[in-house]
């Protein structure tokens, strides 16, 4: 049983990544602030991006180094969603006042 | 808001998850399908390229450092990334949130390098600990109501401790000034890194394919290291041109559309308040 914490296996790393993946999730369902929402997304990304440099690295050589390209085109992505994301939450907050996602509903029905 | 005191319960539950998860998967036998796979050259032991390495009979526990001391890094850096987590999505100040988020993306950080990830772990430092979250501290700003729990450092504790990291960081930049002072010459007199061949290495080994086996290359083993930027950089700029230009595209798209989604439209709504929505 001490062998799991002496141990280091890819698949720490993927339950790792499983567990902020979820924590995640929880919080884009649970929460209502847009910011803390648009956070929790970032987690959810970060958790993938550990999940391809977990399996980058158990393949290793080349079929890992096309993983770290992926993975940086995630980060890249991740900072463009962040920027429009961003805009999206001050241009509500200039005409709402708020950020709250629960009373965004104008598109709802 | 969602912040009762239950939620302490939650790093128990995952903790518990994890520790009975990883207990049957650890012991499961390795993966058999890495016939291209090569150990990573990063600790610098010249292996022939057809002689397998001691580790990699193992199987799952391929290439992992399988030391107490990564055991002890990994434990910690999780533990601070699933706290950190925890931490953005239970606490009420925004500015709380994102210092946690800050934490989460150091602690990846580390993970990355644990992972022989180096560029990565860098980049993730710069772009999501440095500009993703100073960006999203902006807006906390902008959007906070100055009645909103005004952060600042409370109490004795935390003024001792603010005060404390001013007094070490003020003492190691003198002692770094003051070793400068001493020793004018110490950067010429310092090892200097070996030369980087660049023309032999921009021409026959092009291709990514074959640019990697170990010790076939003119690079030398230092620079060319698995997860290194030149590593990274190779495969990304041969095989992947297309998808990092694209990228840079969707970054452009995005700059160009954040600004003028912000963009205040006060004016143009004044000038012609007829114009349907």
């Amino acid at each position: 049983m001490t062998d799991v914490f002496y141990t280091l296996t890819v698949s720490h790393f993927l339950i790792l990544a499983a567990a902020l993946f979820a924590i995640g999730t929880i919080g884009v369902l649970m929460r209502r602030n847009a910011l803390i929402v648009m956070m929790s997304i970032e987690l959810m990304m970060n958790a993938a991006n550990l999940t391809i440099l977990a399996f980058a690295r158990y393949h290793g050589g080349t079929a890992g180094l096309e993983g770290h390209s992926l993975a940086f085109i995630v980060i890249a992505v991740a900072a463009a969603e962040a920027a429009v994301g961003l805009a999206i939450v001050v241009a509500v907050f200039r005409t709402r006042r708020h950020a709250d996602i629960d009373r965004l509903n104008l598109l709802k029905n | 808001m969602w912040t009762s005191n239950r939620m302490w319960l939650a790093p128990l539950i995952l903790l518990a998850l994890l520790a009975v998860r990883a207990a049957p998967v650890s012991a499961q036998p390795g993966h058999e399908g890495h016939a291209h796979a090569q150990p990573p050259a990063a600790e610098a032991a010249p292996v022939a390229p057809g002689e397998p390495t001691p580790g990699e009979a193992e199987g799952d526990k391929k290439g992992f450092e399988n030391s107490r001391m990564a055991a002890l890094f990994f434990w910690v850096l999780a533990g601070l990334t699933l706290g950190g987590a925890l931490f953005v999505i239970t606490r009420r100040n925004l500015i709380s949130a994102v210092m946690g988020m800050v934490g989460t993306f150091f602690a990846l950080a580390g993970l990355y390098a644990m992972l022989y990830a180096h560029f990565l772990a860098a980049i993730q430092v710069l772009v999501y600990a440095g500009a993703i979250m100073v960006l999203f501290v902006f807006v906390v700003m902008i959007l906070n109501r100055p009645e909103d729990e005004p952060w600042a450092i409370q109490g004795l504790f935390g003024k001792a401790l603010a005060g404390l990291a001013i007094l070490y960081l003020v003492a190691r930049l003198s002692g770094i000034l003051w070793d400068i002072k001493d020793t004018p010459h110490a950067v010429e007199a310092g090892p200097q890194p070996p030369p980087v061949r660049v023309a032999e290495t921009a021409g026959a080994h092009m291709n990514p394919r074959e640019a990697f086996a170990p010790g076939t290359g003119p690079e030398n083993e230092r620079t060319d290291a698995f997860g290194s930027t030149r590593a990274v950089g190779k495969v990304l700029f041969n095989q992947y041109l297309f998808p990092f230009e694209a990228v840079s595209l969707v970054l452009l798209v995005a700059v160009v559309g954040g600004i003028a989604v912000a963009r205040p439209h006060h004016r143009e709504e004044d000038q012609r308040p007829t114009v349907a929505a």
